[in-house]
């Protein structure tokens, strides 16, 4: 099968990934899209790797999720620290900061 | 397949290991010293002895090179005189901040115990109990840390990693204000999810770029590109995407809607932190960038540039305008910044290399010290003690009699970043300018003086306010005006920095004129 | 000494931050380390002085590089300070007046729990005054003339506690302002014309630029004068200022400060040479000023605010000089050292009354002081005829060569300028006589709490000196046009030119006039009974008391516009302070107001922004590029 579809499917989650972003107002959700979207990052660089036949690409993907993980850690705790405050985790309801 | 054991100069990698090391370090001292008032001392003595220590090694180094640089891990990060410049300027911002957090100005500017819910019974317990949160020592540690890495990176994935080490904590420290604890969590949240949000963009573009070009090493990726026969789509996308990402830092439009709310919502030595130093860092990555991996892809980008440069001074200063918080005021003057910043990479290399560190030297220095000012002007609790900041534009009319030194200083701080002369901010608006003009771009160095002027409305306005309007009657007992020694010291030694370098600018630009070559080396 | 000159400008400046950053702990022996600063400046200039006399003349002037303030570029900018004779001059004025003021003002700020502070601006003031005579570009210049307009703003609001002298200061500073934005488009002319600011350039270039550009400039230096030195238009803020503690409208208000105007445009010579039409503004200015202040300090019952009419006036004769040209220049110079003497000793002899009289300031309360205070009476004495200009005091050596030299020329020029500085003396005479008659002769029309009694020596003594200088410095520095020679490298050398009328005819009327305008105040103040109110009075004498109703023209003409602009912009008072921002409207801010409604505070809205964002840019370059 042709690698490059693999980059095609990266560009898809990346996209559903943004989307849940802007469309979901509960925090988890949103994380959730964030978290896809480095997937899809993550799966792209694996494929390029392949079409380049070379390791590189499938190292930093390692890497990312590393990353990715202590990305959830800091997030979930921020997550939780509002839902202790508010009770609430959705992301519309905090808005006292604009203008 | 057989792998050759990289050798890593550990050296060239030593200001930076200092201090993430003792980030490490305030970690096992967070577990292993009891009392809350000794976790202090030892943490902060910890972390001042960390960034004077880096700081030193830098200086050492900077003596020890001669116009080169030290390439590390195969072309993985380059250590040069620019890279060393910048490290120093957030080693300086770190300093400052570090006092600010260590100040005990209203009972300190972090909640007693992050994990507690505002108003809980829990949070009256630590409060009683006399507990202070000493983490956001090693936090700020990691950040600085991570900002330091950041401008010496010159590998894409690596920056990554760099970009996360820096922005995790900081996610954290904004969440931590002892004060206004939901604006805190909101500001926190909003960050957190935008900063994710735009990684995820920056990454992706790595990906693509990565597809394109077959390397992901900034100096290797300026090679391939002009080896590429035409412009290929994907790697146009991918640099986007990865300017974007920087851009995000940097807070220029439209990629700036979480800085008015995170510098609001942030305990304000956070938010002068965050204000001096991401920015820096986030320059120092976009200069490696812009000048070395898309340098052949300048034509496509200047549009880019322009186009957000003028977006970002524009809406800034005329949002700006519109401010009644002194904070978010503050912010918006910092999103017009991020703008000016840009105009300077619409110039010439050489000179956009000396102008960007000085601008954003004499820019942090004058934030750093604008924010501790916004830190000793309290409003008054209902008990007669001191209670949260006052940051009302309104509750500041007449602090330059009640307290001269206070408002003269915020003045100063302000005239700079207006870029009236004699002070650091004309002279790095100046050096700006005039590389973007030696680069062609003079209609936008023309936008950039209107916005100035413009700009220039809203902060003499403050000091009007300050200088030349009576308090409302009854106002002055509604505020009380801290006199923390470590805020104090911060804020004067700003001002006399921001003062001399307006004045002697000659010595630091020559420095950083030394500085401004990029060490070019395609690594193994 | 020469090359050190910036040693002068340092020991203020330090003793000044000392002072301030020391707070009440330098309470103690603050004023006499002030004192020491300024003296140690003097000291400077006056080993500058003897340096360069040991010279030949044209090699007097030094220019010397301090550092290099934005190197290389288009733009090399250097700080340096020029000492030339000029400069030294106003050195050796500044230091010495300002030195024997420090003195009298120990003893005067005595009772002034703030002290110390009043020292620290003072020193300010003398290092931004040197700073602005020293600086050899009008860079430097500008930044001289900023801060003595800071410290002036400082001392003149010194008793901020009482709101109209907060007034006043704020006064002072916005007039101030007005005439600064004349040197920024004169500096902004000169820079896209020459390409520098230094002094020495300007005036090798300024031959070959057109008339029209150095004309412009020249108005613009003009304003600036205007602003500074209290000419007509921008003359109100003077009277005002007299609210600072006397010591400072002796040294600010007449002596130096005012008079930096005068040094700008004798400064700026090479660029009113190429702009003829400029000098003649100045001149007529300086005319216009001259009978203005006389007039006002004909009127005035105020002591202060006499002495501030005729500072107006004096500084209209030296401006009508230096509009005169090359012929004026030196003269101009002349007579400000001398007035800085007489005026500085007879506003410090005010100063003395008011300590005398519980601060009381209203003539009319005055009156027979000869007895009580005999000091102050021998010393404003000889004050008051120098300025009359009676030979041989100082006065008569100065004012009478400016209006010697006002009927020089062609046309209508002499006789319109001759004759206002003509009949100018005969009312400065009348005026002066006025204040000094009333003031310590007639009978005593005292309040009945006070008891007049002499000022201590530490007062004393510095008006004597300034007395002594104003009976024979013009003497000394006339005799062998020894003045006008040591100048001459600066202000050109001048062929004499005969007045259209005889010289001895102009002394004649001179003198007479004087005379007259004395005997006139004996016999209305001197020997009549003075009424303790002031009497209703006809249209002229209160047009005059009301300062020709400038506050009221100023009001109309530019603070009504100007309030609305600031009320519209900044809060204009308390009751809108807070929320204020929300409610300006037009322009700028209805566009921020709309702008911000794009940060609704809601993170999606946020992510929706920077997504299109990314996705309008990666279209547009992705498309374009290909």
């Amino acid at each position: 099968m042709n690698p490059m579809n693999y980059v095609i499917l990266a560009a898809i989650l990346f996209s559903i990934g943004a989307a849940a972003v802007l469309l979901r107002r509960n925090a988890i959700v949103a994380f959730m899209g964030v978290e896809l979207m480095l997937n899809a990052a993550n799966l792209a660089l694996v494929a390029f790797s392949r079409i380049h036949g070379e390791l590189d690409g499938q190292i930093m993907a390692f890497f990312v999720m590393v990353v990715a993980a202590a990305e959830v850690v800091v997030g979930l705790a921020i997550i939780i620290a509002v839902f202790r405050a508010r009770q609430t985790i959705s992301l519309d309801e905090p808005a006292e900061l604009k203008g | 397949m057989s792998f050759t054991t990289p050798t890593i100069d550990w050296a060239a990698f030593a200001p930076i290991i200092i201090v993430l090391g003792a980030g490490a370090a305030g970690i096992l001292v967070e577990a292993f010293v009891k009392t809350p008032a000794t976790r202090r001392t030892v943490q902060l003595a910890l972390s001042l002895a960390a960034l004077v220590a880096s700081l030193g090694v830098i200086i050492a180094q900077w003596a020890a090179l001669d116009g080169a640089g030290t390439v590390v891990m195969s072309g993985m990060a380059t250590v040069d005189r620019q890279a060393l410049a910048w490290m120093a300027i957030l080693l300086v911002f770190g300093l400052l901040s570090m006092l600010l957090f260590a100040s005990r100005d209203g009972g300190g500017a972090f909640t007693e115990l992050g994990a507690t819910a505002p108003g809980s019974v829990e949070e009256k317990l630590a409060r009683r109990a006399g507990l202070q949160l000493t983490e956001v020592y090693p936090l700020a540690l990691f950040a600085v840390g991570g900002m330091m890495l950041f401008t010496c990176v010159t590998d894409l994935v690596f920056l990554f990693v760099a970009l996360e080490v820096f922005s995790l904590p900081l996610y954290l420290l904004v969440a931590l204000a002892r004060r206004r604890r939901y604006l805190s969590h909101e500001a926190a949240l909003k960050y957190f999810i935008l900063g994710a949000f735009s990684s995820a963009i920056y990454l992706f573009g790595v990906a693509l770029v990565y597809g394109a070009t077959t390397v992901t090493d900034v100096n290797m990726i300026g090679t391939a590109i002009v080896n590429l026969a035409d412009a290929d789509p994907l790697l146009l996308a991918g640099a986007v995407m990865i300017i974007v990402g920087f851009m995000f830092k940097i807070g220029a439009v439209p990629f700036h809607s979480w800085v008015p709310d995170a510098y609001q919502g942030a305990p304000t030595a956070v938010t002068a932190f965050m204000g001096a130093a991401t920015k820096a860092a986030a320059t120092a990555a976009l200069v490696r960038v812009m000048f070395v991996a898309f340098a052949p892809l300048e034509w496509e980008l200047s549009w880019l540039v322009w186009a957000v440069a003028i977006a970002s001074m524009v809406y800034g200063t005329v949002v700006a305008l519109v401010q009644t918080d002194i904070k978010r005021m503050l912010a918006y003057s910092g999103v017009a910044h991020a703008g000016f910043i840009l105009v300077a990479f619409a110039g010439l290399e050489g000179e956009a290399l000396t102008a960007l560190p000085f601008y954003l030297l004499a820019y942090g220095l004058a934030t750093i010290g604008a924010f501790a000012v916004v830190s000793q002007v309290r409003e008054r609790a209902e008990d007669g003690g001191v209670g949260a900041e006052a940051v009302r534009l309104g509750q500041w009319a007449g602090l330059g009699k009640r307290s001269p030194l206070l408002a003269g200083s915020m003045a100063l701080f302000l005239l700079s970043f207006a870029g009236i002369p004699m002070t650091a901010g004309f002279i790095g608006k100046f050096e700006a300018f005039s590389a973007a003009i030696a680069g062609g771009a003079w209609p936008l160095v023309l936008i950039a003086v209107l916005a100035s002027a413009v700009a220039a409305f809203f902060y003499v306005r403050l000091i009007v306010l300050m200088f030349f309007t009576d308090a409302p009657e009854g106002a002055e007992e509604t505020i009380a005006i801290e006199d923390g020694a470590l805020t104090r010291v911060v804020i004067y030694v700003t001002a006399a920095a921001v003062l001399v370098l307006g004045i002697l600018p000659s010595g630091v630009l020559n420095l950083f004129a030394d500085a401004s070559v990029l060490l070019v080396s395609v690594g193994g | 000494m020469q090359s050190l000159i910036w040693l002068a400008i340092a020991l203020p400046l330090a003793s000044a931050a000392v002072l301030l950053c020391l707070g009440r702990r330098a309470d103690a022996w603050g004023h006499w380390m002030g004192v020491a600063a300024s003296g140690g400046a003097f000291l400077v200039g006056l080993g500058a002085l003897i340096e360069m006399l040991g010279k030949p003349a044209e090699e007097r002037a030094l220019d010397t590089t301090l550092y290099t303030f934005i190197p290389g570029g288009d733009l090399h900018v250097d700080v340096g300070l020029l000492a030339d004779p000029l400069s030294i001059t106003f050195v050796l004025l500044i230091t010495f007046v300002g030195t024997l003021i420090h003195v009298y003002s120990v003893a005067y700020m005595e009772h002034d729990k703030d002290r110390r502070r009043f020292f620290a601006y003072l020193n300010l003031f003398v290092a931004a005054m040197l700073l602005l005579v020293l600086a050899d570009s009008y860079l430097l210049l500008f930044v001289g003339w900023e801060g003595v307009g800071v410290a002036s703003y400082l001392l003149i609001g010194f008793w901020n506690y009482k709101p109209e002298y907060a007034t006043a200061a704020n006064k002072a500073f916005v007039v101030n302002r007005i005439g600064d934005i004349g040197l920024i488009i004169a500096m902004g002319i000169m820079f896209t014309t020459f390409g520098a600011l230094d002094f020495a350039t300007i005036g090798e270039l300024a031959g070959n630029a057109s008339t029209a550009t150095l004309t412009a400039a020249g108005l613009a230096l003009l304003l600036a004068a205007c602003g500074k030195s209290a000419q007509f238009p921008l003359q109100s803020w003077l009277g005002d200022a007299m609210a600072g503690p006397t010591p400072v409208s002796a040294l600010i208000h007449a002596a130096t400060m005012v008079t930096a105007g005068v040094y700008l445009i004798v400064r700026s010579a090479p660029i009113f040479e190429g702009a003829p039409n400029a000098q003649v503004v100045v001149a007529i200015v300086g005319a216009i000023t001259l009978t203005l202040g006389a007039l006002i300090g004909m009127a005035k019952d105020d002591i202060k605010k006499a002495l501030a009419a005729s500072t107006m006036s004096q500084i209209g004769y030296m401006m009508l000089a230096a509009g005169l040209g090359p012929v004026g220049y030196a003269f101009a110079i002349f007579h400000l050292i001398t007035h800085g003497f007489f005026k500085a000793g007879m506003f410090l002899g005010a100063g003395s009354v008011m300590h005398a009289m519980n601060d009381q300031v209203d003539m009319r309360r005055f009156g027979a002081l000869k007895g009580a205070m005999v000091v102050t009476w021998v010393t404003f004495g000889l004050g008051w005829l120098a300025i009359l200009g009676v030979p041989p005091f100082s006065g008569y050596w100065s004012k009478d060569k400016i209006i010697e030299s006002a009927f020089v020329g062609e046309g209508w020029q002499p006789w319109v300028f001759g004759l206002t500085a003509l009949i100018g003396a005969g009312l400065t005479a009348f005026y002066m006589s006025r204040l000094f008659f009333m003031t310590f002769h007639g009978k005593a029309r005292w309040t009945d709490e006070v008891h007049p009694h002499e000022s201590p020596a530490l007062m004393t003594v510095p008006m004597i000196i300034l007395a002594v200088g104003s009976a024979f410095l013009g003497l000394i520095l006339a005799t062998g046009d020894r003045f006008t020679t040591w100048l001459e490298p600066v202000t050109g050398h001048v062929e004499h030119h005969e007045p259209v009328l005889p010289v001895a005819v102009i002394v004649a009327l001179t003198l007479i006039l004087v005379a007259l305008g004395a005997v006139g105040a004996w016999f209305k103040y001197g020997r009549a009974e003075v009424p303790q109110e002031a009497p209703s009075a006809s249209l002229a004498t209160i047009t005059a008391r009301n300062d020709f109703f400038q506050d009221s023209v100023n009001r109309a003409v530019f603070q009504r516009p100007g309030q609305h602009v600031t009320r519209t912009l900044v809060y204009a008072d308390a009751a809108i302070v807070d929320g204020a921002v929300n409610k300006q409207a037009r322009g700028w801010s209805s566009l921020g107001s709309a702008s911000r409604k794009l940060q609704t505070g809601q993170v999606r809205s946020y992510a929706a922004t920077m997504l299109v964002g990314l996705v309008i840019v990666i279209a547009v370059i992705v498309v374009g590029g290909l």
